[in-house]
């Protein structure tokens, strides 16, 4: 069984805006990546999913439970840190933190401790003078704290300095390890890439692409970046290249001596041995990121021109 | 430093328990785009909100075109394009109620570059303020922070919560003004957008500068290091012996890194051609690594004083 399931989801907020149809499911144990730029229906799949919106038509169920009707008894074990941090005014961190164990029914003060210290988060004081990065780390602190099965994580890291984006990653890992059941919707491809085991990309409120990360991670594509001495061994180059199947010559400088190729590892020792014949005096590999791909996916253009008339 | 549009000198401000930032000095040239990286309550905001004029220094002096930046700070505010990290809108209706009152606090008449600004950003301002996402929120303060064209531009952490879409538009945006000569102060966490950006980037680590790097240095630099991966033993322990300098050697991988200068790189083929090579990767030294290595040193140092 699937703990997380969302089911030809559809809520039509008119003017094109909304999620039509969509689907998928998280297992336990799976990290599941939800991605998408802003606006095409990230946020209001998992507002559904944690039972604060009615679907159109389609289910959202959590545990095989619908979660828009059975939200309460749904809620006690699932982890959920929200997209924009709204913290409510005049309380400390520490007030927060207790206010939230008792709606989760859960006081788990070892565990609490381990994420403080894990997080660099002191508590203290107001939440109101916290920075934001600061605000965050208490949201994903809380978060965990009841130590829920299901975690819904909605840009968990967005305005976490790199050190701390490091040690969430780490975390998620170990979560997963432990069986837990994850959706992570982020923009950070690094994270994504660290993390998940599934990745979907909506846009506009709908599902473009679905498949295993796996089959990104071990590309063995590569592109290097070249330089060489002279313009004239540059340019005898790119003729010998040209007539090759091992590299293909995907950008080339404006009246300098520099080119990008792109070849397969197989091939690394053909195109080493042709190099070798050259005077090359800049070699750069230019990683192949799950960013390039997804852009493709995430290019749109939309008309907003005269909206101040 | 009379080139100086900000200068900021021997900035403390001390909130107690360690906490606050310290002796900060900083300036920033006309036209120069600074970078500002640091982690989480390392003090880049309170650096940023005493430009502002927001914060009144415990001790040492932030200037603006020469003026003390306390004491003008209604005057700087109206000359600063200032991004929030965090947005607070006035209670207003929609986006484009928003962007009309500050054209109005701006004395802004012609709303072409505004309009330009929302045509790059894809942003529909008629919105609901309330109703705005986080990213929509952050594409409107952008346009009300440049829409009149300021000479300098304080940006605190301006990409956070937006796509890598929106992200790349803003920063195409940012580099035009930055070509078009202004003079910009932007903090990220986000080291590769600092990095494709700036002119130089400042680290500040526990409310300290631990270090301004000049990009041009770290873009240019003539040492690289290759991660090499052979197919068999022979051809690694051979390689092994050229005479590179290993940077790291992972025997149960057969895989070398290898530091080696850009007129080695023929050299280099050449050591390869006909040994059977896996694959070749290269460790790039960027911002993140040379900022690591200064807090790596800053902490050893540390140590070897106690």
């Amino acid at each position: 069984m699937f703990n997380i399931e969302v089911e030809h989801l559809t809520k039509d907020y008119g003017s094109g805006r909304g999620v039509f149809d969509v689907s998928f499911s998280v297992g336990k144990g799976e990290v599941f990546g939800f991605l998408g730029p802003n606006g095409a229906g990230k946020s209001t799949t998992i507002r559904h999913l944690m039972g604060f919106s009615k679907p159109q038509s389609g289910s959202t169920r959590i545990f095989g439970k619908e979660t828009f009707e059975r939200y309460n008894e749904i809620l006690g074990n699932v982890g959920y840190i929200p997209g924009e941090i709204a913290l409510p005014a005049g309380l400390t961190g520490w007030e927060f933190i207790r206010m939230m164990q008792n709606l989760q029914k859960c006081k788990n003060d070892k565990r609490l401790d381990e994420l403080l210290t894990l997080f660099d988060l002191n508590p203290e004081g107001e939440t109101k003078r916290m920075s934001l990065g600061v605000k965050r780390k208490l949201a994903v602190v809380t978060a965990f704290m009841s130590d829920p099965e299901v975690l819904i994580l909605d840009e968990p890291t967005s305005g976490l300095d790199p050190v701390m984006q490091e040690v969430f990653v780490e975390f998620i890992k170990n979560e997963k390890e432990r069986g837990k059941t994850i959706l992570l919707s982020s923009h950070i491809f690094s994270e994504v890439d660290a993390t998940c085991d599934r990745i979907a990309i909506i846009k506009d409120g709908k599902i473009v692409s679905d498949f295993v990360a796996d089959d990104l991670k071990h590309a063995t594509r590569k592109r290097y970046e070249l330089d060489f001495s002279d313009l004239a061994s540059c340019e005898k180059f790119v003729g010998e290249a040209q007539k090759s199947n091992i590299l293909k010559i995907v950008e080339r400088g404006e009246n300098n001596s520099k080119i990008t190729v792109e070849t397969e590892d197989k091939y690394i020792n053909g195109v080493i041995e042709m190099l070798s014949a050259y005077p090359v005096r800049g070699f750069g590999h230019k990683k192949e990121t799950l960013e390039d791909y997804f852009m493709s996916y995430y290019k749109e253009d939309k008309e907003f021109g005269g909206a101040l008339q | 430093m009379t080139n100086s549009v900000i200068e900021i000198e021997n900035l403390t401000k001390d909130y107690g328990e360690g906490r606050g930032i310290f002796g900060i000095d900083l300036q920033i040239r006309k036209g120069e785009m600074l970078g500002f990286a640091g982690t989480n309550g390392s003090g880049k905001t309170t650096t940023i909100r005493h430009i502002m004029g927001f914060l009144r220094p415990t001790s040492g002096s932030v200037k603006v075109d020469g003026k003390e930046s306390w004491t003008h700070s209604s005057e700087i505010v109206k000359r600063i394009g200032y991004v929030p990290g965090e947005i607070a809108f006035p209670d207003l209706s929609t986006g484009t109620e928003f962007l009309k009152s500050q054209a109005e606090f701006l004395n802004v008449s012609n709303m072409n570059y505004a309009e330009y600004l929302i045509e790059k950003l894809q942003l529909d301002p008629r919105a609901p303020l309330k109703r705005m996402s986080k990213g929509m929120k952050q594409k409107t303060a952008i346009v009300a922070a440049l829409m009149a064209n300021p000479d300098i531009i304080l940006l605190d952490e301006p990409t956070t919560g937006l796509d890598p879409l929106m992200r790349d538009a803003f920063l195409e945006i940012i580099n035009n003004e930055h070509k078009n000569g202004k003079t910009i102060f932007m903090s990220s966490h986000m080291f590769g957008e600092l990095e494709t950006t700036c002119d130089r980037v400042a680290l500040i680590s526990n409310g300290k500068i631990a270090d301004v790097a000049d990009m041009n240095v770290i873009r240019n630099r003539t040492e690289h290091e290759y991660k090499i991966e052979f197919n068999n033993e022979a051809d690694y322990l051979k390689f092994k012996q050229s005479g590179y300098a290993v940077v790291r050697d992972q025997p149960q991988y057969m895989q070398l890194t290898v530091s080696v200068s850009n007129d080695e790189t023929s050299e280099l083929f050449k050591s390869l051609k006909g040994k059977n090579v896996k694959f070749i990767t290269e460790a790039v030294y960027n911002l993140e690594k040379h900022f690591k290595n200064v807090l790596h040193e800053e902490k050893e140092n540390s140590n070897n004083v106690q």
